[in-house]
């Protein structure tokens, strides 16, 4: 299965990818609506940066992903391509699944009151946010592809055991 | 290899689901005694004020995981012949049995509390039929002050009726929330029109001719109300276990692969009694995360894995209370005597936040109305990790998942 990768080093921290992912989810879909939209549609990814490291963190789709096996109404399913989607007339907004995202990327619709995730633009061949990166610091590859030393570096520090 | 499941909830669902996924040769039969499809139970306030929503799990399990659900109730283990009988009569023979039989309310031996119009929160059935009694009744008193009271107290409330939560510790959500904590969220209820009572104990239930007409309470003043909901608490559900030789305390025990003291016999869920990942000691969890986790893992470990539980946080709670988000995890309360521990507290006008420390590890956390990326809290607490020199940020705000990555040249990370 294609994943998408993020590769630290090229990130420049310009936020293109967040664009892409509000546009891609606001109301008509162009940057004139996902600026004058308001709220402002969240974006879904979120450019970090810390001392020495810029990135966008991004939902992993986890194989166990806490969200999805803490969601206590059944709005947080798997899809048929293995994306960790919502059902969102089923959401109560009681943010279960944020509490258990050990990567901070559910955020809320405040006006709605419902969780808002990730849908890996299910739709769309190539994901906004990796169309809209300049560097390719978010490619979208195929994970047997990759070598393993790499695929092994994926493996963070200090989280635990949720595999991706 | 032939499983018998006892509880038709998440933890036996999620466990029969990891069966299969292991081993798709298993027979699986799944016995629900409350002879109802699987549903999610936490969505059962919603069912007092609207008996018709659909909270079941979604879509043709049975045919899609492949397992068999009985609507029928086990009456009893035969653990040398490896047996389970039903309540029919039938008996149903297994290699491997899983007891998920959950937790049921505690009811407190009050004069007058058993009959009509005392109802306590646990299943479907007994939303639907508090729904019902609410559309009679014009004010109802809840028995204790825990999560699912508010929360039935908030759905009786918003269906119009006068409540009157009684709490007879001195503070609400006692052991769930901190202390600020619990006064900020009973705050939020009172001015949204709930009386909250606090060390008070109910002393009686005041009936007329077998109709209720209110409580005594111990300070000897009386309520009236129309109906009234005993949410005193849950007690593991130990029936089926009785006088099978199965190791139990308050809940059943397991072991760390979430077997139980008898042979090809494991438990998951509510009704287990394991290691509290910050307490230091056992506990019972009475989440439906942590059943949804054991039932996974007790059912990968039944098909043959070997996977390890290392326990769980029986703090671990989020909610809306009227449209103000809250959230506790972990240790929230340390012992004020302790000096082993560290809270951080920023108290504002319009939001709370407080982290607990045990040297430079976070062991609790507790968010009102500002919890965006709590997730990466909960994690922290759960994976005991040393913070260093991040506490500070942390108890800002400014904490978020990059803060973890040590910078690794080439790091890459999928998604
Ligand atoms: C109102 C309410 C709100 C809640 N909100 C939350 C929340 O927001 N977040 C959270 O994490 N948790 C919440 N919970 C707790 C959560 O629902 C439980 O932790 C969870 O349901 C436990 O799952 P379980 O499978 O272990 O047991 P249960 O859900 O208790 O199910 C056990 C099942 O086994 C059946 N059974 C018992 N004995 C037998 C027998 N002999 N034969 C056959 N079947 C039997 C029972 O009838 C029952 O159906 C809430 C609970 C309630 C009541
Ligand atoms: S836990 Fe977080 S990263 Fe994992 S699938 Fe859920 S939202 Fe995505
Ligand atoms: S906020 Fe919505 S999606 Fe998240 S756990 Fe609650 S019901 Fe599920």
């Amino acid at each position: 299965m294609k994943q998408i990768f993020v590769r630290p080093e090229l990130c420049m921290g310009c936020r293109s990818c967040e664009i892409g992912c509000e546009v891609q989810h606001s109301k008509d879909k162009t940057l004139f609506s996902a600026v004058l939209q308001s709220p402002s549609p969240s974006p879904r990814l979120f450019v970090e940066a810390a001392e020495d490291i810029k990135m966008p963190v991004i939902c992993r789709h986890c194989e166990e992903a806490p969200c999805l096996n803490g969601c206590i109404s059944g709005c947080l399913y798997r899809d048929e391509k293995g994306f960790v989607r919502r059902k969102k007339e089923r959401c109560i907004g009681c943010w279960s699944c944020m509490m258990l995202c050990p990567f901070g990327v559910i955020t809320r619709d405040k006006e709605k009151r419902i969780a808002v995730k990730c849908d890996r633009c299910h739709k769309l061949d190539l994901p906004a946010c990796v169309s809209a990166c300049p560097t390719g610091a978010l490619q979208l590859v195929d994970l047997d592809e990759v070598p393993k030393e790499i695929r092994s570096r994926a493996v963070l520090s200090g989280t635990s055991a949720y595999r991706s | 290899m032939r499983h018998v499941i006892i509880g038709g909830s998440i933890a036996g669902i999620s466990a029969a689901k990891a069966i299969r996924q292991s081993d798709p040769s298993a027979e699986v039969t799944v016995l629900s005694g409350e002879k109802a499809r699987p549903y999610y139970r936490p969505m059962i306030p919603f069912l007092i004020r609207k008996g018709d929503i659909d909270i079941t799990f979604e879509g043709d399990l049975e045919k899609r995981y492949g397992f068999a659900v009985a609507y029928e109730k086990a009456a009893g283990i035969d653990v040398a012949k490896k047996e389970v009988r039903l309540e029919s009569g039938r008996n149903i023979s297994y290699d491997r049995l899983l007891i998920a039989t959950g937790s049921r309310p505690v009811v407190p031996a009050i004069p007058g509390i058993r009959g009509e119009a005392v109802f306590t929160l646990r299943t479907a059935q007994d939303a639907r039929s508090i729904g019902k009694s609410a559309e009679k009744a014009r004010s109802a008193v809840v028995l204790g002050g825990g999560l699912v009271g508010i929360k039935t107290a908030i759905a009786l409330r918003k269906a119009g009726l006068g409540v009157t939560i009684v709490e007879k510790l001195d503070c609400i959500l006692p052991g769930k929330f901190d202390r600020r904590g619990s006064e900020i969220i009973s705050n939020i209820v009172e001015k949204e029109g709930i009386r909250v009572l606090t060390g008070i104990s109910i002393s009686e239930v005041v009936r007329a001719k077998g109709e209720l007409r209110g409580v005594r309470l111990s300070s000897g003043d009386t309520l009236d109300a129309g109906m009234l909901i005993v949410a005193a608490g849950t007690l593991p559900d130990l029936d089926i276990v009785k006088g099978t030789g199965i190791r139990t305390r308050t809940g059943v025990l397991i072991d760390e692969n979430l077997r139980t003291s008898v042979p090809d016999i494991y438990a998951a869920g509510d009704v287990v009694e394991y290691t509290d990942l910050v307490f230091g000691r056992s506990a019972v969890s009475a989440l439906w995360t942590n059943a949804e986790e054991m039932g996974r893992l007790a059912g990968r470990n039944m098909a043959g894995g070997k996977a390890k539980y290392e326990g769980f946080l029986s703090v671990l709670n989020s909610s809306e209370i009227f449209d103000i988000p809250v959230m506790a995890i972990g240790l929230v309360e340390p012992d004020p005597l302790s000096r082993e521990y560290e809270s951080l507290v920023e108290d504002n006008v319009d939001s709370y936040k407080k982290l607990v420390f045990k040297g430079s590890v976070l062991v609790g956390a507790v968010f009102i109305n500002d919890v965006e990326n709590a997730g990466i809290y909960t994690n922290l607490i759960r994976s005991r990790m040393q913070m260093g020199g991040l506490k500070e940020e942390a108890i800002k705000g400014s904490l978020r998942y990059i803060n973890f990555i040590r910078t690794v040249p080439e790091q890459t990370m999928s998604a």
